[in-house]
């Protein structure tokens, strides 16, 4: 009777109560008829759709369109059908920044996972007083406006007198005076990463964290009790009641770090950011906003949809077949 | 089952059509102004609110029944926020838009012809040309010049001393300066001038200090001019200095790290910028500091400096044009340019310039190409990716300057 | 298990804990210090003099401080209100957002309907456009709408952006929920739609309180939307308050800028002490212990 993903701990827990388990079928089915589940997604659907629908639709049109500065006061495009996605698709810079951008994605998501998630545990075997200090400073860290944030990660890594440079030379790690992160692509994109896997950790702490808080303390314990060492607790009993939020998590990291624009644009500077750095997210603003070239835009944007749809399709399915497992 | 089905996404398509419906009806004009909307920047806000007050006082006295409401931008987004009234409504009245930004909106059409209007706008006879030539497209005027910013060398006045220089007259004198003064001071960082390698603001002087120009228009098309023998012999100068004088980073760029923070920390004897540079420069060195024009190659003549500045322009669906103008010309009336120039800001025209040393650097200037899609070649960083090729030795200056001349042919010459 | 007489094995069980807990709030400690540095440096910065900002050698502690920047921030024209815009705005977002979101994904992780998988691609996918190209039309519409310059308009724009991930968090937390705790909990077999809610509520707070936090933070910190929407000084919200610090063409007070966006981290860190509360009382309610 019980869902293959649950582990040996629920079914002492279900002989625990043999009369809910016969209770059930009644229950859910009366709930189940009707029109309910529709008035609950209602008002979502209505504010989204509202806002929304005309931004999507503009979207699809211009991306057919010429659509420049002249065009905007016009009020009026050019239809060019095909024309813009042709000219993307036949860049190479396209395909370079979408090279980039993927191994970007990984790289970013890898290390947001691995670490958030192991910071959670920590939190877990932390005592209270640092739990809260601890949470705390990921809060900040959190709150920090990215303006400022980025401006002090450029103190930081000032090649003059950047604290890191410092550190990094008391530290023996080789002279690091006058070193200039910026200068290569790599160390610029990595800096670029380590400023967003380090603002992206604390969501992924709270939200795993929260997840650990569901784990029913009865099952731990009947699974310790068995004779189970932390890590095999761990795997049968923790992953797989936190599994759909790491598919969550890990989807919406996807998303969020394939597209990323403020982190990327505000620390490399729009005066050195050019082809060979480019990422999806600057990539789209450079070519189709600043250039006040909407359409083209229109037509990344539409493209960049799509690439991301592909790259977290897997996720996505596993989160929406979830429920068909119970 | 079917209908609720159907019902569901019958109610989807139908909000979609709303939305967009919504959207596409023509927008209400706006009632009679009883008040108009002024977009300047924030520098107006910290720099010169008095100036903006009285001219509020004043436009209210000759307007009895319609105010102003002054709206204070930044300049990263201004442009992003007039694109977004451009498409949906709502455009200011009056619009402060940095001279480089004017082309294009004004060859797209945002702006109001100013023509007729020319004369009845204070000293415009006498406009500078850099800020005259940023609002004029095809011949009509579409802006107003406000206010103008040059480049001048802020320097140490005790290092000076020490090697018993005077204020160069020449390029060949500053560089035996330079020379001198790394004589001095062997610290490795240490910049007898600073300057950042990509800052094409100061490089492009040289060219125009040498006869050059970074493009051409004629016979209906725009072409990329740093190939000639003149614009190279400029960067070859410019390369020259920048060896003897800069220890700043070849392929930096003029704003990480600032100038001023560089001399506040030691770090330079001179520094080429603005002429409010001076006001950053450290509790250290206040008073040891001093300003001077920078010297063309040829003795006795200034190099050309780049002329910053703002414009103020009159967007075609403002509520009432004619309120506008009249907003704009009492806020750069002669007494408002005087205001200006007050607070160490150059007036829009020659016959107000004073002898500071930021109008003396204004004399000989130069602007960049009035081309609707120079603003392109900027943001692609065209000349400075040209610079920090040829500082770092990656492309010959021969090299460099073809790639680059080639470049803003096709960006400068794109529908 | 040990043979040992119970007291002493569990003594020594005891210590052995005492000493892990130890070594891991170490851990903990340095992994904060490393972290939460940047948060120091502005914090810091933000009472060091000018001169010290800009030095050559890093100021690790601010040799004189001096409270001259959060004055000067404070004294900021419009200050007050935008904070208190930035308070209705996110505090209306996240509460409006919260209670939506619940909803709809109630309604995606316990029923089945026709239209749900469409429903659900459709939130995942709306995070999915870049939000650049939104920019101008989002503009057209809310202008339209007549929602320009108003704090309505704000709230409509950030809860758009809000809800889908919150429904596709909030759904994922709901799923994670043990049947048995479910069953557990519906020992009396209630089906109304408001009991079955209110079981369901309890269970999943630490997902909402883990959401309500990324909502306040995302919408507390969202700035491009809001300073394109809104005109008036007096309409403003925080983050546009904050940017005229960076914005203009000369120097930056860099001095001013830190306290500022100290100040302004403030609320963020108090609707975080008020919310955290419930993932720890969720903890103790009996979930994994060390």
């Amino acid at each position: 009777m019980a869902s293959s993903h649950v582990p040996s701990g629920a079914a002492l827990a279900a002989e625990a109560a043999p009369r809910l388990r016969r209770r059930r079928p009644l229950t859910w089915s009366r709930v189940l008829r009707g029109s309910v589940p529709y008035w609950l997604i209602l008002p979502v659907l209505a504010t989204v759709g509202a806002i929304l629908g005309y931004p999507l639709y503009w979207l699809f049109k211009l991306s057919f369109e010429r659509y420049g500065l002249f065009e905007l006061i016009q009020h009026k495009g050019v239809g060019v059908g095909w024309a813009n996605f042709g000219s993307v698709l036949h860049d190479p810079i396209f395909w370079h920044t979408l090279v980039r951008t993927v191994i970007f994605t990984v790289a970013n998501v890898g290390l947001t996972m691995v670490i958030g998630t192991l910071l959670a545990l920590l939190l877990v075997q932390v005592s209270s007083v640092i739990r809260v200090l601890l949470t705390t400073g990921l809060v900040l860290v959190w709150a920090m406006p990215p303006v400022v944030a980025v401006q002090v990660w450029l103190w930081m890594t000032n090649y003059e007198n950047g604290v890191l440079n410092y550190i990094l030379t008391k530290l023996h790690f080789g002279s690091y005076l006058q070193h200039d992160w910026y200068a290569s692509t790599f160390s610029m994109l990595s800096l670029v990463t380590a400023l967003i896997v380090w603002g992206a950790i604390p969501f992924v702490v709270v939200t795993v964290y929260a997840g650990l808080a569901q784990v029913p303390g009865e099952l731990v314990e009947a699974a310790e009790i068995d004779g189970a060492r932390p890590w095999r607790v761990f795997k049968d009993v923790t992953v797989p009641i936190l599994k759909p939020i790491f598919l969550i998590l890990t989807s919406l990291s996807i998303i969020w770090d394939f597209g990323v624009f403020t982190q990327p644009f505000l620390l490399i500077g729009q005066s050195r950011i050019d082809t060979s750095n480019y990422l999806m997210g600057t990539y789209l603003y450079e070519q189709g906003y600043f250039f006040h070239d909407f359409g083209r835009g229109a037509a990344i944007s539409i493209l960049m949809l799509l690439m991301v749809a592909l790259l977290s399709v897997a996720y996505v399915r596993k989160m929406v077949q979830f429920d068909e497992v119970r | 089952m079917k209908a609720r089905y159907v019902a569901s996404f019958a109610l989807v398509a139908a909000l979609v059509a709303v939305s967009t419906a919504a959207a596409r009806t023509d927008s209400p004009t706006r009632a009679s102004a009883s008040k108009i909307t002024v977009w300047l920047q924030v520098d107006a806000q910290t720099g010169w609110p008095d100036l903006v007050a009285t001219t509020n006082a004043a436009f209210q006295k000759a307007h009895p029944g319609t105010s102003v409401d002054v709206q204070y931008q930044t300049w990263p987004d201004h442009l992003g926020k007039f694109d977004a009234t451009l498409a949906g409504g709502n455009v200011p009245d009056v619009i402060e838009m940095g001279n480089t930004e004017m082309t294009k909106y004004m060859a797209a059409g945002a702006f109001a012809n100013l023509s007729p209007d020319k004369s009845s706008f204070a000293n415009s006879r006498s406009w500078l040309q850099g800020l005259a030539a940023s609002s004029t497209f095809n011949g009509k005027l579409y802006g107003v010049p406000y206010y103008a910013g040059s480049r001048v060398v802020t320097y140490r006045t005790d290092l000076y001393r020490k090697i018993k220089a005077k204020a160069p007259k020449s390029l060949a004198q500053f560089t035996s300066i330079a020379r001198k003064l790394r004589a001095k001071n062997g610290k490795r960082s240490f910049s007898p001038v600073y300057i950042a390698g990509t800052d094409w603001y100061f490089a492009m002087s040289f060219v125009y200090d040498y006869g050059g120009t970074i493009a051409t228009f004629s016979r209906g098309k725009w072409h990329g001019a740093l190939t000639s023998p003149q614009a190279r012999a400029g960067l070859a100068a410019y390369k020259r200095f920048f060896d003897v004088a800069s220890r700043g980073s070849k392929t930096g760029t003029e704003d990480r790290p600032q100038p001023y923070d560089v001399f506040a920390q030691g770090g330079a004897a001179s520094i080429v910028g603005p002429a409010w540079f001076s006001c950053c420069v450290g509790k250290k060195y206040k008073t040891v500091t001093n300003q001077f024009v920078m010297p063309g190659h040829k003795a006795g003549q200034s190099m050309p400096g780049f002329l910053g500045g703002s414009d103020l322009a009159v967007p075609k669906g403002s509520s009432d044009q004619s309120l506008a103008k009249d907003w704009i010309r009492i806020f750069t009336s002669t007494a408002g340019e005087k205001t200006l120039q007050a607070k160490g800001n150059i007036p829009n025209a020659t016959n107000l310039l004073g002898n500071s040393v930021n109008e003396r650097a204004a004399k000989r200037s130069w602007f960049v190409p009035t081309a609707k899609n120079w603003v392109n070649v900027e943001n692609g960083n065209v000349l400075r990716t040209m610079l920090a090729r040829i500082l770092t030795g990656k492309d010959s200056i021969k090299e460099a300057t073809s790639t680059a001349s080639d470049n803003i042919t096709l960006t400068l010459n794109r529908p | 298990m040990s043979a040992a007489a119970p007291a002493v094995a569990r003594g020594r069980r005891a210590r052995r804990r005492r000493v892990t807990r130890a070594v891991w709030n170490v851990v903990g400690l340095l992994v904060l210090v490393v972290l939460a540095f940047p948060v120091y440096w502005m914090v810091s910065t933000a009472f060091k003099s000018d001169d010290q900002i800009n030095s050559l050698d890093p100021k690790w502690i601010p040799l004189h401080p001096t409270l001259a920047h959060f004055t000067d921030a404070i004294h900021r024209p419009f200050f007050w209100v935008d904070v208190k815009n930035s308070l209705i705005v996110v505090s209306v977002t996240v509460a409006l957002s919260m209670a939506l979101a619940f909803l709809a994904a109630v309604a995606l992780a316990k029923f089945r309907f026709t239209g749900q998988k469409l429903f659900i691609v459709l939130m995942i996918g709306i995070q999915m456009l870049p939000q650049a190209g939104l920019i101008i039309p989002l503009f057209v519409v809310l202008r339209r709408y007549g929602q320009v310059n108003t704090l309505t308009g704000v709230i409509f724009t950030y809860m758009t952006f809000v809800l889908p991930f919150s429904v596709w968090t909030l759904r994922g937390f709901l799923l994670g929920i043990p049947r048995e705790l479910e069953e557990a909990a519906m020992v009396d077999g209630s089906s109304r739609l408001g009991a079955f809610v209110k079981i369901l509520l309890p269970l999943v707070a630490p997902g909402l309180v883990a959401t309500s936090i990324f909502a306040f933070i995302t919408s507390w910190n969202e700035y491009i939307f809001a300073r394109i929407l809104l005109n008036d000084g007096s309409k403003q919200t925080a983050t546009v308050w904050l940017s005229y610090f960076t914005g203009t063409s000369r120097h930056t007070d860099w001095g001013g800028l830190m306290a500022g966006s100290t100040l302004i981290a403030i609320p963020v860190i108090v609707f975080f002490l008020l919310v955290q509360r419930k993932i720890a009382f969720g903890l103790t309610a009996g979930a994994v212990k060390a």
